[in-house]
This record gives structure tokens, sequence and C-alpha cells, in this order.
């Protein structure tokens, strides 16, 4: 039970690292970003595969966030002078070129065929308990430095920037400043997190392949923040935290809900998680740790 | 009368629930079904899952294997590896099965064997990708593949290109490990034979029209066009080359062109496919079991389902090589499997056949319902494959081919 735990664990701490990027470019920015899983597997792919040519971890990892956030800066040159709406339309269009061109550029990433046998985080370490706890409390350790650094940046002068792009980006302009440049950062930061995630959530699963990278990784990361609540940096963390309990907690609903089979069970499990969706936004529409003062 | 009614409640519900703890007392020997119930394999796993707990019942209705019941815990992968996975520690970790059954995509199936390997239990899976055969994936023979690998089936549509005279070959494939692995393979051997392989086109998943990727192939004037695909494309590639009436030979793996592929089109449109699967034996005893088993629980004939006639197979295979090892333990047991699948031995088809032969001193080999199911070094199968063609609506075994 310990060991499975620790897996949903790591999950969610994975997906609060994506939450987090999330958070700083919607939740403070304003910006919509409907492509984040395009950087989720920017950094995956780019850790596991210099991984497998023996560049170390941390390296790997640096150049996971190293690529994300650079994968974010043209992105952002063209696409930050759109409004909302259109921006939202592109990053989603991103994320999905993002797909098809690993699964085209099979010279690079093996195609369809994925990438099996990514090293472990602590591949010197046997498989078991204390692996997956050395892996969880680094990937912990992780959020919480992302966590902490996203608190300060809320709180910085930067902070109050972006926070202001976000609510009002015209009365922005007209104090003479440029948002597109404090967008284009938030961007990459933002992206590089996402990257980040990626490159764990590679060397965790140790098998990569395109089909693991649809836009559904991009809405879990949205529903977690939304129950989380927007805006908020502990939000991500319980809203993330959330995501995982209902995903994997409904698979034991069945040891309570006598007379469905096995099989319809797969079905109730998924209605569970929406009917949980739709009731959150219906009675704690600002989330869990959302501002209740607006 | 609200009381009534809940008390009424609680105690249909614990009646539903005493079973399962009364089970719980005698040991038995656990096994995971994790199947595509949700997802791209959605319309297989429902039926894959079904049929692993059937033949689990057949078992422990002969008693068991080796004096214990075994008993299924089922999963959902929703054909994605990172749901699989989690579903996977799920029922190693808390419901503790000895043995995972019924992985069905590739990337599933890559995802869930280092989890299998590291907690030293077997996998059986029905994924067609060549990784899943060596290291690192397959680097302690805990993995077995119920299905023929994409090359063989690749290999086998050369062979029946070859028989059926075809000179002009273009292939189409579904973009994923499967359909490119079919085509590849086709055309590997194709080359190896000395012909010259015509147009490839390789197509995305869920497109409402494949006009521009037919348009593309029939430009190149194939006599024939062999297929990496599955049934949802299979179908409107089919009609909408119907509706250009550009004619054209067929050959489509069988879970593709399978009854529904023709209830769907009508004989019109499907007439003159050939239709290639590795050989479920229709005719055989265990088929019949299965055949029997899947129509009683699901409605519909066994045919319609090829990856739940493997699940069937993993379940009575396994349960045979525990009655054989004499033993719970996953080495033992996976010493056994080969004893108990391949020849030499008696042929058997049911597990209490089984039992009764390996009591009786014997040496088995289970001829299972997909397939004649030897295993080997590497832990695949290979098949005959048999050819169909669709005759007026019906699909129609003609010959078998050997690679």
């Amino acid at each position: 039970m310990t060991a499975y735990l620790l897996a949903i664990g790591i999950m969610a701490a994975i997906y609060v690292l994506l939450t987090l990027g999330l958070t700083l470019q919607y939740g403070l920015t304003g910006l919509v970003n409907f492509g984040h899983v395009g950087f989720f597997a920017i950094g995956a792919y780019a850790s596991a595969l210099l991984s497998l040519q023996g560049v170390p971890l941390p390296l790997t990892f640096l150049a996971a966030a190293l690529a994300a956030a650079i994968a974010a800066w043209p992105i952002g040159l063209v696409a930050l002078r759109l409004r909302e709406d259109y921006f939202a339309v592109v990053t989603l269009g991103f994320g999905e070129t993002v797909r098809l061109a690993i699964t085209s550029e099979g010279w690079l990433t093996n195609g369809v065929q994925g990438i099996p046998g990514i090293p472990r985080l602590f591949s010197a370490m046997p498989v078991g308990l204390p692996e997956a706890l050395a892996t969880f409390a680094v990937i912990a350790l992780a959020c919480t430095v992302a966590a902490l650094m996203l608190r300060r940046i809320a709180a910085s002068p930067f902070g109050r920037v972006i926070g202001a792009i976000r609510d009002n980006e015209d009365a922005l302009k007209a104090l003479g400043k440029d948002p597109a440049r404090f967008k284009l950062q938030v961007m990459m930061l933002g992206s590089a997190l996402a990257g980040i995630a990626g490159a764990f959530y590679g060397h965790y699963i140790t098998y990569l392949s395109p089909d693991q990278f649809i836009p559904l990784v991009t809405f879990y990361a949205w529903m977690a923040m939304i129950m989380g609540g927007v805006g908020r940096v502990s939000g991500a963390v319980v809203g993330a935290a959330l995501l995982m309990a209902f995903l994997e907690g409904t698979r034991f609903l069945r040891d309570f809900i006598p007379g469905v089979s096995e099989v319809e069970m797969a079905s109730v499990r998924l209605g569970a998680v929406g009917l949980a969706l739709v009731l959150f936004t219906l009675f704690r529409p600002q989330g869990l740790m959302g501002d209740y003062r607006k | 009368m609200t009381t009534h009614r809940r008390t009424l409640l609680a105690a249909s519900a614990g009646l539903l629930a005493a079973p399962r703890f009364a089970r719980a007392q005698a040991e038995t020997f656990r096994i995971g079904a994790l199947n595509p119930v949700t997802g791209a394999g959605s319309p297989y796993g429902a039926g894959m899952q079904r049929m692993i707990v059937a033949a689990v019942e057949a078992i422990n209705a002969a008693g068991g294997a080796n004096g214990r019941r075994i008993e299924v815990f089922s999963e959902d992968t929703q054909t994605a590896p990172q749901a699989a996975v989690l579903a996977a520690k799920k029922l190693i970790e808390v419901n503790r099965v000895r043995a995972i059954l019924g992985t069905w995509s590739s990337g599933v199936s890559l995802a869930v064997i280092p989890l299998t390997n590291d907690a030293d239990m077997i996998l059986m899976h029905t994924s067609g990708a060549p990784a899943l055969s060596v290291p690192p994936a397959n680097a302690r023979h805990l993995g077995y593949r119920f299905q023929a690998t994409n090359d063989r089936f690749g290999r086998a549509f050369a062979e029946i290109a070859v028989k059926e005279g075809f000179r002009r070959p273009a292939t189409m494939a579904f973009n994923n490990a499967s359909g490119i692995g079919n085509t590849e393979g086709f055309r590997r051997a194709w080359a190896a034979k000395g012909f010259q392989n015509g147009v490839h086109v390789v197509y995305e998943p869920n497109q409402p029209s494949y006009r521009a990727e037919l348009l593309r192939v029939l430009a190149t004037r194939p006599d024939v066009i062999v297929m990496g695909s599955f049934l949802p494309d299979t179908t409107i590639i089919l009609r909408e080359w119907f509706q250009m009436g550009v004619p054209v030979k067929w050959i489509i793996p069988a879970w593709a062109a399978n009854p529904q592929l023709v209830q769907a089109l009508g004989p019109a449109v499907t007439e003159g496919i050939i239709a290639v699967d590795s050989v479920s034996n229709e005719g055989s005893p265990a088929f019949a079991a299965y055949d029997a088993a899947y129509r009683r629980t699901m409605n519909q004939p066994g045919l319609s389902n090829v990856y739940a006639a493997m699940t069937w197979d993993m379940a009575t295979t396994l349960g045979l090589a525990i009655e054989q090892a004499k033993s719970f333990e996953t080495a033992a047991i996976n010493a056994a499997i080969r004893q108990v699948a391949n020849p030499p031995g008696e042929g058997v088809s049911t597990f209490a056949e089984g039992k009764a032969a390996i009591a009786a001193g014997r040496k088995v080999n289970y001829d299972g319902a997909s397939s004649v199911l030897d295993f080997d070094e590497f832990g695949d199968v290979t098949p005959d494959f048999g050819v169909f063609f669709i005759e007026r609506g019906q699909i129609v075994r003609k010959y078998v081919v050997k690679i």
C-alpha cells in the first residue's frame, strides 16, 4: 500500500510542478496556455534522450528546463501579440505540433515506437520502497522550491506588473510598461517548470511515446488549477493532489458500490471524476484555496 | 418507510459484499486483469477482461490450479501509459497480485513491464511492438506475447501478396507502433523477395475523412493496398474508396477486417477483401469453449474480439503452468509455461483436460483459442496465419500461410 501511495504521490507532485507553471502563466499573468503539454513533452524527451547518451541526470534536468524555455521563446514572440482567446488557440496548436513532430522525427525520438529503458532517478538503488521514497523526496523538494519561487515572484515588483497585465493590460500600457516583455519571461519560466515536470515524468515512467502527450495532460493541469484556486500557489498544490485523489481514489469506489461489475466500474469511475468537477465549479467556483474576498 | 428502505439497502449491500469476504478466507493465487476498458482499446477491453474472469472460473470449477483458487483483480488502463502504470502499481502493491494479464497497446505494455519485472512477476500481453521481445523490456524473460508481432504479420502479408500474384503493392498505415510495424514488416519482406515497394502512406488517427491519403495511394495505380489499420479508420477508408470506384484489392489485418466491418459497409464494398489473422483455431475445442463463454457474457460471436481469445488463453496457460510447476513461485511458473504450451506433448484444449493429463504424469501441449500458442525464446508466439476472403458478406478461410 505504501508503495502505491508513493506512486500516486509522485504523479501528483509531477502535476503540481505542471500546475505551478500554469499558475504562473494564467493565474498570475492571465495567459491562456492550452499547449502546456508541449513543453512537458519537450522536457521529457530532452532529458530522456540526453540521459540515454550518458549525460548525468542533474544536467539533463537543466537541459530539459532550458529546452522547454527556449521552445517557449518563439511562441512568445509570435503569439504574445495576440489577444487571449487567439493565444489559447495558438498554444493548443503548438502542443499538438510538438506531439506530431515527436511522432514524425523517428531518427531522434524513435517515433511511435517510443523510447524504452529510460534510467530511473536513482538507477543505482534497487527498486523498492527506499528508492520510491527518495524519488518522491526529490520531486517534492523541486515542488517546494518552485512554489516558494512563485510566491516570491508574486510578491515582488515583477509580480505586481504581471498581476496588472492580468487585471488590466491597457492601463499598464498607459503607465508606460511593455507587457510583451513580461509575458515572454512568464511564458518561458512557466514552460521551464513544465519541462522539469516532463523530465521527472520520463525518468519515473521510464518509457516515452508520443501518445502520452495528448491535450488531456494540459487539461488535467487546468482542472487541478481550477479546483485548487486560480492564482494561488497553494491552490496548485492542493488542486493537483485533489485531482490525483479523484482519479486514483475512484479505483477503490468498487469496494463500496456493490453490484457493479469490474468492466462497468471503469466507466463509473470516469463519471465520478466528471461529476466531482462539475460540483466543484458549481459550489466552489473560486477553488479550494481561492480568494473569497473577490 | 424510509428506515425500512434503508435497512433493506444495507442488508442487500451486506449480502452482495459477503461472498467477497468469505472468499478472502481461503488462500488464493491472485492475478491482475489490466485491460483497456476505456480509451482507444475500449472496443476490446471489456471482452478481454470478462474472458480472463471466465477462464479463471473454468479453472476454479476444475478445482483450482495446484490446489488454490485463482482470484482476479481487474483494472482499467484507459489505454494510456500513465494511468496504466498507476493501475499496475495498485494491483501489485494493494491487491498483491502475482501476475498481470491482458495489457493491450504497446505503449501500455512497455510502460508496465518495468514494474512487473521489478516485482518479479509475469506479464502476458497482446502488444505488437518488437521492443517487447528484447532487453531492456524483456530482460528477465517474464514477458509473454500472445499476439504475433506486427513484423510477423507484415511477413505473412508479403507471402500472401506473392501467392495471389500481386506486383504493385502500396501500403497504408495508421500512425502508431502497430500500424507502422505491419506495413514496415511487409515492405522489408517484400523487398527481400526482390520486388519493388510502392508508395507508403502513413495517416493520422481520428480523421473524419481519408480521401486525400487514398488519392495519393490510388494515383500510383497499385494492384493491392496492404493495410496496417484498425476498425474505425478502415471503415472510413473503404467507404470512400468504394465511392471513388477505382478497382484495387485489399490485404487487411483481421482485427480491422472483421464481421463488424462487413456489417457497417455491407457485402458489396467488402467483396474480395483479404483478411489475415493469426489462426484462431475456430475448429479447435479450445476455441469452442472460448466462443461459448464469449457468447454467454458478451452476447457476440467470439470471432469479433481476437484479443479476448488471447486473454482466455493467458489465464488458461497460466493456470496450467501453475499446475505443472506444483508451485506458486514466479521462477517455477515461468519455467513451466513453455512446458505446457509448446510441443511435444499431449494436445489439450481446456484447463480441466490439462490438469487431468498432468496429474496422470503426461506432458501436455495447450492448443489455444487464439493460436496453437507455442512460445519462442523471446516469449513470442509464431502462429500460422489464416487467409480469409470476404465473399458475399461472409468471411471465409481459404488457406493458411506459414512464415
